[in-house]
């Protein structure tokens, strides 16, 4: 900040207050968010009389958690002096973080002239977001929520059902293409695919049972190998990961 | 055959009527209390905000630019993000994908984490053994996941305010090769994964890889940003038209 016409005092408290406020709030509305996002799920697990035991939920979690505790850890850390305090518990849960909400930040930083860093940039991020949560509730609502059911209802069963098939493969190698671009490290990439190809076409073959931690297993193999066999190029290149 | 949930206690969970649970009325109030904290945290976000600015040289204009340049500029990955959850819609119903997709998650981890947990109970989605019980722990691993993140930025940013210089003294080279790994290793299993099951698998995961590597190119060449952000949708579109033609009279059936 290169102002120096408000006094220091005024300007501390005012910016304390904020992060009290936001701090506060965001705390009480995440952890809200996080509970509702969770009992929809539980409801049905529980509530609707389907048979399932609560070891197979563990498992699940247990499978899904090899694959991606990692990346829960890192990526708040590495959105945080990105985002700044306040806009971290709006943007984890509001999600898709790296393709919405950081450009309209930095879009809304630029467009008032704040720099990096700065209160001023902190305060537009915080309002950029909330503009972009906006747009996305209402469209998610329009497109979705009421035109997507629409659609299901008149597409012939025959079209929902090739989607329902086939929707998964192309999601994954769309994904898979955008995370080996993105990410810029080739020889992670060549490892992970190398990993991969071995688990399901030589090993799951073989040993079928193995197919509940095929994942698990091809994660831990990439990074064994990405780690013991990292270039020294590859430290200076690597971008944080998005997934989120 | 579609009766009552409440009717079919016995052997509920071999149906494979995904949509019969996907759109149970409780899913859908918990997708509308998601929305309403969003919304909740907005408002009082932007009032704390607007109470701060003028302390730090910020004009009520700054304030409205700030908004409608968020605003403005969210409105193509929004529409975007609308192409990938309705092309969801079949799979995992409008609820699941209104609040997994839509919010707090995104496709790649959603989509993912629902294949790994289909996975260990040794089932597939979208085939004949994605049943009521999959599609609910599918969701479950979905939305746990979408937890932990939350649960993560809840413990991590206040140490992170308080200037914690030991929890981003991590080694970088960790930092930047572990998760790339993580994440480009749990893709491309799921994803070769799902070539053995068909022809037409192959044709579909092959046909959206090309369409993608071809958006991000022609991103980077020509500029266009808009190309980055659609790239998901539109792989996803023309994958399962190809899938459609090659399926053809099969379909008709």
């Amino acid at each position: 900040m290169s102002s120096i016409t408000s006094a220091p005092t005024a300007n501390n408290t005012a910016m304390a207050d904020f992060s009290r406020t936001t701090s506060r709030w965001g705390q009480i509305t995440m952890i809200a968010g996080l509970l509702i996002s969770v009992a929809g799920p539980l409801y049905l697990v529980f509530g609707t009389g389907l048979d399932i035991a609560p070891a197979q939920l563990w498992i699940a979690f247990a499978a899904v958690a090899a694959t991606f505790g990692i990346i829960w850890i890192v990526e708040p850390l590495t959105y945080y002096p990105i985002l700044g305090p306040a806009a971290m518990y709006q943007a984890f849960m509001i999600g898709n973080i790296s393709n919405k909400l950081l450009p309209a930040a930095l879009i809304a930083q630029t467009n008032i002239g704040a720099k990096p860093g700065s209160k001023r940039a902190e305060l537009a991020a915080v309002v950029a977001i909330c503009g972009a949560a906006v747009v996305h509730l209402v469209s998610l609502a329009i497109f979705v929520g009421l035109l997507g059911s629409w659609l299901i209802s008149v597409i012939p069963p025959s079209v929902l059902l090739v989607t329902r098939l086939y929707v998964l493969p192309t999601v994954l190698g769309a994904v898979l293409v955008q995370a080996i671009v993105s990410m810029k490290q080739p020889r992670t990439t060549v490892f992970a695919l190398l990993v991969s190809a071995v688990v399901v076409f030589v090993v799951l073959p073989l040993v079928p049972s193995l197919a509940m931690v095929s994942t698990a297993i091809a994660v831990l193999g990439t990074i064994l190998l990405a780690w013991f066999f990292r270039g020294k190029a590859t430290i200076a290149e690597a971008k944080p990961i998005h997934i989120e | 055959m579609h009766q009552p949930l409440a009717l079919q206690p016995l052997a509920p969970n071999d149906s494979t009527d995904i949509m019969a649970i996907a759109n149970n009325p409780v899913l859908w109030i918990c997708v509308a209390g998601v929305f309403g904290v969003i919304i909740i945290q907005s408002l009082i976000f932007m009032k704390a905000a607007r109470r701060a600015a003028p302390s730090v040289d910020m004009s009520a204009r700054d304030i409205r630019t700030s908004f409608r340049s968020g605003a403005v500029s969210a409105i193509g990955p929004s529409l975007a993000v609308s192409l990938v959850a309705i092309a969801l819609l079949g799979l995992f119903g409008a609820p699941a994908v209104l609040s997994r997709i839509g919010l707090i998650g995104s496709a790649a981890y959603d989509v993912s984490a629902a294949g790994i947990a289909a996975g260990s109970m040794g089932a597939k989605l979208g085939d004949a053994s994605y049943t009521q019980s999959v599609f609910a722990v599918a969701f479950f691993a979905m939305s746990i996941g979408g937890a932990m993140w939350m649960l993560a930025t809840l413990i991590l940013t206040p140490l992170l305010r308080k200037g914690d210089a030991k929890i981003r003294s991590v080694n970088p080279a960790a930092m930047a090769i572990v998760p790339a790994a993580a994440l480009i290793g749990a893709l491309s299993c799921l994803g070769l994964t799902e070539l053995p099951k068909s022809a037409i698998h192959v044709l579909s995961f092959v046909v959206s890889a090309a369409v993608m590597g071809t958006c991000l190119l022609l991103a980077k060449k020509l500029g266009k940003s808009w190309l980055r952000e659609w790239g998901l949708g539109i792989s996803i579109v023309i994958g399962l038209g190809a899938a459609l033609l090659a399926v053809g009279p099969a379909a008709g059936a």
